[in-house]
């Protein structure tokens, strides 16, 4: 499987650097690794990219530095960056300097392939108005939930839930995600990975409950996915 | 070579430099008072003289004036023999000139109404540049006026201000060599206990906290500044105390997951596994990387705020309306104990802090009440105002917490119970960041029994200003 989309990622670590690229080429993406900021910028004078994933903390410039020369110099992709800064006034300067997003490290796989996936689709047409998996289905205009051809009978919260569980279908969503979408909280916040549980839990009960067919699996110590057949 | 950035060195030579100051404006003043009164003496001395003199002037017959000088013999009038003396008429016409003026001019040309009234007093310049004091008077003679004029040198009264001057300026240097001495001396004394005190500061090092600065006498400034800075150490040994305490738990709480994901690592690689427990080996490591990133945030946000550098976006709300919030996320973690949370308070009483921070710390007390409290209890939780103060109280029903642990378990890594918390997964910075995200706001949280047993939380917020008084 092939997206044929090309991605730079510029990270000095490189064994971190090598996970990720592996990851992403897991996912179908091409990949070119990029150790330093001059190494990068002569990269994407030669190449065309679809997203350029950028470390603040390279070796002799900063990434902040060379996203600067890189948009003086034509590049549009869209950049995400990766630094282990999280305030917000750091967040700030890398958004002022032509950054499309922001990610913390350590960072889950998953996050990371979500933002990638978001930057990517960011000019694909607007959602569909509903989802569906298996004998799944969920209307987002009338926010009802069936399976099997049953109404299943969910709060707000597990629709949210649920909902953005099968937006991401198929791959896994880590809790730091599903605080930050679902429970819209900007800061970790460590009692909510308790109250996610247990709304996983719940939602499992009335999702997966009464079929033979399991949807919603756990990836022990990455998080939740929703897909048919077992990971 | 004086090194005058010495504080004793200075303070004697401001010392010495006042008290010269002083000196010379007093050894001025004592010299125009002198020279002052020396004149009016004189001036004194040349009126009578000059009432003498009249009485020994005559017109003799053949119309010239005559002066009776044989009246110089006199021994009494010895004196006089330094008088310059001239009389004229009013227009001006030189009539007698005494022999010591030599033939020089007594104050020119007579000016309107010289003498007329009284005695006029000036001061001359004769030719031969002799200074003179002048008296000038009008006096008749046979009906006719006659201007006199009478004069003394002042050389005299010069040399005696001058005699005068010196003796007072002889005094001078001794006077200065003994202030300074004087001065020297009680600087010193004055600044030996801080000598003293910085003999002992300098062997205080940070392993060395429990030392003190002598204090010799607590009511004086210096006493203070001991006194003060006594304080300053106990403080500092305390924080180096927590700090000391802090890196052991912390070493030791960032070990616990480390040598976890080691050994199981290195387990899983002793054989061969099947996917399944390879995946399972897997997930087991990656959960313990999440509860060290979690623990390392935690503290990162901490030391971020110790050290000031935290930002906070602060806007005006409910402190009800944000204890709901709570309820509204963490509810549904009382909902599977049984447990019961209650709000109540007036929604008018606002705030003015970071809510996100804020959030975090109430929501982080909550959460500790419904871990603690037990299945089916109920969980208060009261907004109220306290003076200038938003009171959000959290009361449960849990074990209450003996006095000596209440004010520890707002210490990172503290636990009442090493083995039980650990298991109900708390990374031992719940409440320790509660503290933090609430100190930061300006606030404060402590711990009180409930009062009906269980624990009370109060957590105390600046109210906003135009929160209304209950």
């Amino acid at each position: 499987m092939t997206t044929g989309l090309n991605i730079l990622l510029v990270e000095d670590e490189r064994k971190l650097a090598e996970a990720v690229a592996e990851g992403l080429q897991g996912e179908g993406y091409d990949v070119t690794l990029s150790p330093s900021g001059e190494d990068a910028l002569s990269s994407t004078r030669r190449f065309h990219f679809d997203l350029i994933l950028l470390d603040v903390m390279l070796p002799a410039r900063s990434g902040l530095d060379v996203l600067g020369d890189m948009r003086r110099t034509g590049v549009n992709a869209p950049v995400l960056i990766l630094t282990s800064r999280d305030s917000i006034e750091d967040r700030v300067l890398g958004l002022d300097a032509g950054a499309d997003d922001y990610l913390v490290k350590p960072f889950a796989f998953a996050e990371l392939l979500a933002r990638v996936r978001a930057l990517m689709r960011r000019n694909l047409p607007a959602a569909p108005s509903s989802l569906r998996i298996a004998d799944l289905t969920l209307e987002l205009d009338g926010r009802t939930a069936t399976r099997g051809g049953r109404k299943l009978e969910l709060t707000a919260r597990e629709f949210d839930l649920l909902e953005y569980l099968l937006l991401n279908c198929g791959s896994v969503v880590s809790r730091e995600m599903l605080a930050r979408e679902v429970w819209k909280q900007v800061m970790r916040y460590t009692p909510l990975d308790n109250v996610i549980d247990v709304q996983i839990t719940r939602l499992r009960r009335k999702l997966d409950g009464d079929f033979q067919k399991k949807l919603l699996h756990t990836v022990r110590g990455v998080g939740f996915v929703l897909r048919e057949d077992e990971p | 070579m004086l090194r005058y950035n010495n504080v004793r060195h200075r303070l004697t030579l401001w010392y010495v430099g006042v008290f010269g100051l002083m000196l010379l404006l007093f050894i001025c003043g004592a010299t125009v008072l002198e020279y002052w009164q020396l004149t009016r003496q004189l001036y004194h001395a040349e009126i009578q003289d000059i009432e003498t003199a009249e009485g020994l002037l005559a017109f003799a017959p053949d119309g010239h004036l005559v002066f009776h000088e044989e009246y110089h013999n006199h021994p009494q009038s010895l004196l006089l023999l330094d008088r310059y003396m001239e009389v004229l008429t009013p227009s001006g016409q030189v009539l007698l000139r005494n022999a010591k003026l030599q033939g020089q001019a007594l104050g020119g040309p007579p000016f309107p109404d010289e003498g007329l009234a009284s005695y006029h007093e000036r001061r001359v310049r004769l030719r031969d540049g002799t200074r003179v004091l002048l008296i000038s008077h009008i006096h008749s003679i046979e009906d006719r006026p006659l201007l006199i004029r009478l004069a003394y040198s002042s050389a005299p009264i010069e040399q005696g201000v001058l005699q005068f001057v010196v003796l007072l300026l002889l005094a001078v240097p001794p006077a200065l060599l003994f202030a300074a001495v004087a001065g020297y001396r009680m600087a010193r004394g004055a600044l030996q206990p801080l000598q003293k005190m910085a003999l002992r500061a300098e062997t205080i090092t940070a392993s060395d906290l429990g030392q003190r600065l002598p204090v010799e006498n607590p009511n004086d400034e210096l006493g203070h500044m001991a006194r003060v800075f006594n304080d300053l150490l106990q403080r500092l040994q305390n924080s180096f105390e927590i700090l000391k305490r802090f890196t052991a738990d912390a070493s030791h709480e960032l070990r616990t997951p480390l040598s976890s994901i080691r050994s199981v690592g290195e387990v899983a690689l002793q054989r061969l596994h099947t996917t399944e427990e390879y995946r399972d080996t897997i997930g087991s490591m990656l959960e313990e990387v999440t509860r060290l990133t979690e623990m390392v945030d935690g503290l990162l946000s901490i030391s971020r705020a110790d050290a000031g550098q935290f930002v906070l976006h602060r806007t005006t709300f409910s402190a009800l309306e944000l204890a709901r919030e709570v309820v509204t996320l963490l509810g549904l973690l009382a909902e599977e104990k049984g447990q019961q949370i209650q709000i109540k308070g007036d929604a008018d009483l606002t705030v003015n802090a970071d809510r996100f921070v804020l959030q975090r710390g109430v929501g982080n007390i909550v959460e500790n009440a419904i871990k603690h409290g037990p299945g089916g209890s109920r969980i208060l939780i009261l907004v109220a105002r306290t003076g200038n103060y938003v009171d959000i109280s959290v009361e449960d029903r849990g074990e209450t917490i003996p006095e000596p642990l209440r004010e520890k378990i707002f210490e990172r890594f503290f636990r009442i119970d090493a083995s039980r918390s650990r298991d109900a997964g708390g990374s031992g910075l719940g409440l320790a960041i509660a503290k933090w995200a609430i100190e930061v706001n300006g606030g404060s949280v402590s711990l009180r029994p409930g009062q009906q047993g269980g624990n009370l939380f109060l957590v105390r917020i600046p109210a906003a200003s135009e929160s209304p008084l209950t």
